[in-house]
């Protein structure tokens, strides 16, 4: 049934939710061990990072499964505020969004070191963590991702506008009453859904794939640092949300 | 004849550090800065004692990812020059290119942008090359970076070294073309020349105004091109590009500069601009623009026509002659002091101000030596000296990034060290 459905989405996403709480105090301890150790444990911080992927691909997995069902509830999820679905594309971040997230870390470094580097009293002798073959990397994987999401958002536009042409608008031409349900109907729009679902599938594809890689281009350190800046990002993104709905909606008492 | 001479070095404090406010900033740079043109006796035709390296066959490469390191083990060993007099009594070193016998050249370039990188034997120079997309969506950028591109055998046996940044605008496809053809146009040019070899500006102009012709005629003929505006080709007179080129030979810098890219020198550490951004509220640019029967509307800083926000580009045919193809040519002589030439589109320049790139890719060449090596993740193979330059240019990518620029970014970082020092 689709209440059931709808609520095996709520209760996937509010399982995922819950992960990435727990994921980012794992990492942020890691952080906090690594900082008071030596090298000694960049295989842990690399195994967390990997783990973290891997309950992504479950994630993911899970999500297209029951897309198949249900696809919009995962497209414009009710489990989001409004205003956090103003931020969506195609029912997640976008993976572009990983590498200006790695530009944002990465400058917020520099910025701090600056002025030991142009003084000559750093130690590192170099500004940021990134390396350039690092930066070159992101670069390739920049342009590489913008192009798969300009294509998926183009598959997406043209079955946006599918439903303006044959078969649907036809078939409702030609309906007697509005809202009538027939075979015919049904046909259409389940093969529309299905297609839709089939994008969604690809759009985590293309997160994961990009995640993944960039993971594979950072140092052990620096992809724990991203996951947990990105991962509170993420949360934050998701209460900001729910508080301004709820002051739009005069829900709350604004908090001081 | 007649040689232009671009006397900036007592200029160097045009701009002030943490320039947050670009457009004040630039306003601020262009106020004070004054290009001297001095018109002296040509320098004597330098001898060079050194033996001829065979040039070869230019390869361009343009893959999405080209890593190139030529590395020229048996370069022969190369004598010392003398000091030249050029008639301006100012003493000129001459510099040599590589006395190293292990010399090697090293560029790590990842973009569409990416410069061609010829395989050729010969004295290289080092350089460095960082470009990328950065906080757009598109790549309108272009980096060109050809070492010993042209020979003026008749005159000094003189190998030239070409670099190239080009920022587009519209599209990307003008900036690509500059990438492709105009290197070859300004040698041809300075080939045609071949006996008057101090007739710079008059070859840099000219190899503009042929790359405007071309830029245009290929936007007529765009269809099957593979950029954005192909489906909107009515467009494509909207379709533009900077070009900030330096020529640099053992004893000149010889910068062509058109639009709001820019070349500044760094000379003891600090800035020398042997360029002068075109807005199109420099004052000069205003009247030139005035004159030509354009206007200058502000909408969101000063545009021509209320368009363009530069007032000279290659290409934009529809804005002509208002916004005009000339470049702005300066000479400026080497000295011993000179560490390094910095070419960058206004991805860079709008958040950093020269003293600050200068700063940094002056602490990058002198510091490398006491920095641990790169990560892991760096290709091996390269010498560390030749990664200086990459780093350099890095370093400026990221910290215009690190500022939030919001454009693209490509900054070519090229040593002009003595290498026997």
């Amino acid at each position: 049934m689709a209440t059931d459905d709808q609520e095996r989405c709520r209760s996937c996403f509010l399982k995922w939710m819950n992960l990435q709480h727990q994921e980012l105090s794992e990492l942020d301890q890691a952080l906090t061990l690594h900082a008071s150790m030596t090298d000694s444990n960049e295989h842990n911080l690399s195994q967390l990072a990997q783990k973290c992927i891997k309950h992504f691909q479950d994630y993911a997995d899970m999500r297209s499964q029951l897309a198949h069902n249900d696809v919009s509830a995962f497209l414009v999820p009710s489990w989001c505020t409004n205003w956090e679905n103003c931020m969506l594309w195609l029912g997640g971040c976008r993976p572009s969004q990983y590498i200006r997230l790695v530009y944002a870390l990465s400058g917020l470094e520099i910025e701090a070191q600056l002025d030991e580097f142009l003084q000559g009293t750093s130690t590192t002798g170099t500004l940021g963590d990134l390396s350039s073959k690092q930066f070159d990397l992101f670069n390739i994987l920049q342009g590489k991702t913008i192009r798969s999401e300009e294509k998926l958002t183009a598959r997406m536009a043209s079955l946006q506008e599918d439903v303006a042409d044959q078969p649907i608008a036809v078939i409702a031409k030609r309906l007697s009453r509005v809202g009538e349900m027939n075979w015919e109907v049904n046909r259409a729009l389940d093969k529309q859904e299905e297609e839709m679902a089939g994008i969604l599938e690809e759009a985590d594809r293309l997160r994961l794939s990009t995640l993944k890689e960039l993971v594979g281009i950072l140092t052990p350190k620096q992809a724990v640092d991203f996951l947990a800046a990105g991962k509170k990002l993420h949360l934050c993104v998701h209460e900001w949300g729910k508080r301004n709905d709820d002051l739009r909606h005069g829900r709350e008492e604004i908090i001081s | 004849m007649t040689e232009i001479c671009c006397e900036l070095a007592s200029e160097s404090s045009t701009s002030t550090p943490c320039e947050k406010n670009s457009r004040t900033a630039r306003r601020r740079r262009m106020e004070i800065r004054r290009f001297k043109f001095v018109s002296s006796v040509a320098s004597p035709v330098t001898e060079r004692a050194q033996k001829r390296q065979k040039l070869g066959v230019y390869k361009p490469s343009l893959s999405r990812e080209c890593e190139n390191a030529v590395e020229n083990s048996a370069l022969e060993e190369e004598k010392p020059l003398s000091v030249v007099e050029n008639g301006r009594s100012k003493t000129k070193e001459v510099l040599i290119p590589s006395q190293s016998s292990n010399f090697s050249m090293s560029t790590v370039c990842t973009s569409p942008s990416a410069p061609v990188v010829p395989e050729v034997c010969g004295e290289y120079p080092k350089f460095g090359v960082a470009s990328v997309c950065g906080r757009r969506r598109e790549m309108e950028d272009a980096v060109a970076i050809h070492p010993s591109f042209c020979r003026r055998d008749l005159e000094t046996s003189t190998e030239l070294h070409y670099y190239g940044v080009y920022d587009g605008h519209g599209c990307s496809h003008v900036a690509t073309k500059c990438r492709e053809r105009l290197h070859e146009l300004v040698k041809e040019e300075l080939e045609s020349k071949e006996g008057s070899s101090t007739e710079w500006k008059t070859a840099m102009e000219q190899s503009f105004r042929r790359m405007d012709k071309e830029a245009i005629g290929w936007n007529d003929s765009v269809l099957g091109a593979k950029c954005k505006c192909e489906l909107q080709s009515p467009d494509c007179d909207a379709v533009g590009s900077t070009a900030v080129v330096a020529i640099v030979t053992p004893e000149k810098i010889v910068v062509a500069n058109c639009g709001d890219s820019r070349a500044v020198l760094c000379r003891n550490g600090k800035p020398v601009p042997l360029s002068s951004d075109h807005k199109p509220d420099r004052p000069d640019e205003l009247n030139r623009i005035e004159a030509a029967g354009g206007r200058v509307i502000y909408w969101d800083g000063p545009r021509v026509l209320g368009v363009l926000a530069m007032s000279r580009a290659i290409g934009d045919n529809y804005l002509k002659p208002y916004v005009s193809c000339d470049p702005e040519v300066t000479i400026t002589d080497r000295t011993a002091e000179d560490e390094c030439l910095i070419l960058a589109s206004d991805g860079l320049w709008d958040v950093v101000s020269n003293e600050m790139a200068c700063g940094v890719a002056s602490m990058c060449l002198r510091g490398k030596s006491q920095a641990p090596p790169c990560s892991p993740a760096e290709v091996s193979g390269f010498e560390n000296s030749d990664k200086v330059c990459s780093e350099a240019s890095t370093l400026l990518t990221k910290l215009a990034l690190a500022r939030h620029s919001a454009d693209n970014v490509s900054v070519v970082v090229v040593d002009l060290r003595r290498r026997d020092t």
